[in-house]
């Protein structure tokens, strides 16, 4: 690894370390997102709130903090729950091969002919809004790239001598697979949920700018940036801080995700 | 050769009645359709829904419906829009026409701004020149792209007193008001797929400038403008090129939510308009456009790259 790779990779693991403790402890660094107080409706940045404040006179800085767990959650689950079925149903098509793998990968090509936000916002749209909907809609649209990548590696592995002999010693075909095959896909599937994050990200707060995502007042940066809307010019923080927020933690996986690729 | 070409037809023809296939079933799959909306206040009025149901042909099984949609689409005939009255072949292609100038002049502004500065900064590896396309392309692409939108529509409101005209203009109605229609737009999406394209750029130069051929080029002491302009250029143009329709894959998708900030009616605003109307045969039509388009991009990326590169040829 070169000196400016360490820097970005190490800038990506400090900045994802500061967003991982905002998602999980927002109380810590900020009031409460829902206060409304009308006396302070629009108000620009001050010392007293630091991004301004929105129509209802709610601090931004607040809604902004403790939306962090609200749309890295979001994207983190869709992440997990995609990796989980992608990631098996890739190792076992890849592994298995025949007309099991036929039919799975013809799936996921089906899904994958569609523009991935174009696939979020007519699923999103179908399920309507909610956070749960949300993810599952997150997750159709990376399950068949986790399959896909899964599947490679596991018909990868699975060419490999080790493979051979453990057949040989007498193990099933399951057993070769979970014990064997299955331990040496997960890093690499495991990769990929960083290297999508940031994309997932961003189709995660398309979907909220849209409507589609979570319903207020729950705080959501996507969300946030729909609200936004109709004082982009009277006022611009409440569009600005949202999206630094959404912009900082794309950096943070992408640095991330580049950092690991580049060590493994 | 032909019969390759044969079985990638085949493959994309196959991908696109899965992938329409499995849209019809999901839009009809949840509860609620536009039978419901359209009676409104009348909800409940049985006789009515049924004559509705009839009517859009809501009541026969799933597979009748989508096999008699298909049959429909291959005659050319994309059906009639359940709101407006309106052929949907017309609605469609007036809004992927809108969709496409826009697509087209961003990857021509993602290709002229990103390729040169990709190709500097992997020539000057790690130098300042590097590290600045570096970090403004990593930036650029960590911001989601109707963010970059709106940032620009400050931007030009605060400093310029400017904003886009409210009503769209196509490019035969009034060129200077389309200019002023599509160029935040054509911005936001420019500078994330520019960045997009600067890294592949750079990524491709290194590669190629870690050649042997590049540095027997160098140590035979032929000058800067032949090295780079013939041994180098020569080598990364072939990725540039089948990149772009990465690229022009990924603008048609984000434009969608460009599209509705701009309040620009493409594509992707007729597909969201269509959703939430709920008005099907529209938003059938805009999905097979969609899908149809990425994979007739990437069959000609994959024939572009045949013609080209000789080596690839009959793989």
């Amino acid at each position: 690894m070169s000196g400016r790779a360490r820097v970005e990779y190490g800038a990506g693991l400090a900045l994802s370390m500061l967003l991982l403790v905002l998602a999980v402890a927002p109380g810590l660094f900020a009031g409460s997102p829902d206060d409304v107080d009308i006396a302070l409706r629009l108000k620009p940045p001050s010392a007293m709130h630091w991004f301004g404040s929105d129509e209802t006179g709610r601090d931004v800085y607040a809604r902004v903090v403790h939306g962090t767990g609200t749309t890295l959650g979001i994207v983190g689950a869709a992440m997990l729950l995609a990796a989980v079925i992608g990631g098996s149903g890739g190792a076992v098509a890849g592994f298995f091969g025949r007309l099991g793998d036929m039919a799975l990968s013809r799936g996921a090509d089906a899904l994958l002919a569609f523009p991935p936000i174009i696939l979020g916002v007519v699923v999103a749209a179908t399920l309507g809004p909610g956070a749960a909907n949300l993810v599952l809609a997150l997750a159709i649209i990376y399950t068949p790239v986790f399959f896909r990548v899964s599947r490679a590696t596991a018909l990868g592995e699975g060419a490999h001598a080790y493979v051979e002999a453990a057949r040989a010693l007498g193990h099933g075909e399951w057993a070769v697979l979970l014990r064997h095959v299955a331990p040496n896909v997960l890093p690499t599937v495991l990769l990929q949920c960083v290297i999508l994050f940031p994309l997932a990200l961003q189709i995660q707060a398309a979907l909220g700018f849209l409507g589609l995502g979570v319903p207020p007042p729950t705080p959501d940066w996507g969300a946030s940036l729909q609200e936004s809307r109709n004082y982009l010019t009277a006022a611009p923080w409440l569009a600005i801080f949202p999206g630094l927020a959404l912009l900082v933690a794309a950096l943070a996986a992408l640095l991330l995700g580049r950092g690991l690729q580049s060590r493994s | 050769m032909l019969g390759a070409l044969a079985g990638r037809l085949g493959a994309a023809a196959m991908t696109a009645v899965l992938s329409t296939a499995a849209v019809f079933l999901l839009i009809r799959a949840v509860p609620g359709d536009v039978v419901g909306e359209m009676l409104g206040q009348s909800a409940g009025d049985r006789a009515a829904e049924a004559a509705l149901r009839a009517f859009f042909g809501l009541d026969r099984p799933l597979w009748q419906q989508y096999l008699g949609w298909a049959g429909d689409v291959l005659r050319g005939d994309l059906g009639v829009s359940w709101r407006q009255g309106l052929p949907v072949a017309g609605i469609v292609g007036k809004a992927f026409l809108v969709t496409l100038q826009i697509g087209l002049v961003t990857l021509a502004v993602a290709l002229f701004v990103g390729v040169p500065l990709g190709i500097l900064a992997g020539v000057r590896h790690g130098r300042w020149p590097d590290l600045l396309v570096e970090v403004v392309s990593l930036v650029a692409l960590s911001a989601p792209v109707f963010w970059t939108g709106m940032v620009l529509l400050i931007a030009a409101g605060t400093w310029f007193g400017w904003s886009p005209p409210l009503i769209y203009a196509g490019p035969g109605e009034n060129l200077a008001d389309n200019i002023e229609s599509i160029a935040l737009p054509v911005m936001a999406l420019g500078l994330l797929q520019a960045a997009a394209y600067a890294q592949f750029a750079r990524q491709q130069t290194m590669q190629v400038m870690r050649q042997d051929f590049i540095r027997a080029a160098i140590s035979r002491g032929l000058p800067a403008r032949v090295v780079y302009g013939r041994h180098l250029l020569r080598n990364v143009a072939i990725p540039l090129v089948t990149f772009a329709g990465v690229i022009l894959v990924q603008i048609l998708g984000g434009v969608v939510v460009v599209e509705t900030l701009f309040a620009i009616p493409g594509l992707g605003r007729t597909l969201l308009a269509a959703i939430q109307a709920r008005d099907y045969p529209v938003l059938q039509g805009a999905l097979l456009v969609a899908v149809l388009v990425a994979l007739l991009v990437n069959l000609l990326v994959d024939l572009l790259y045949a013609a080209i590169d000789p080596r690839v040829r009959g793989a």
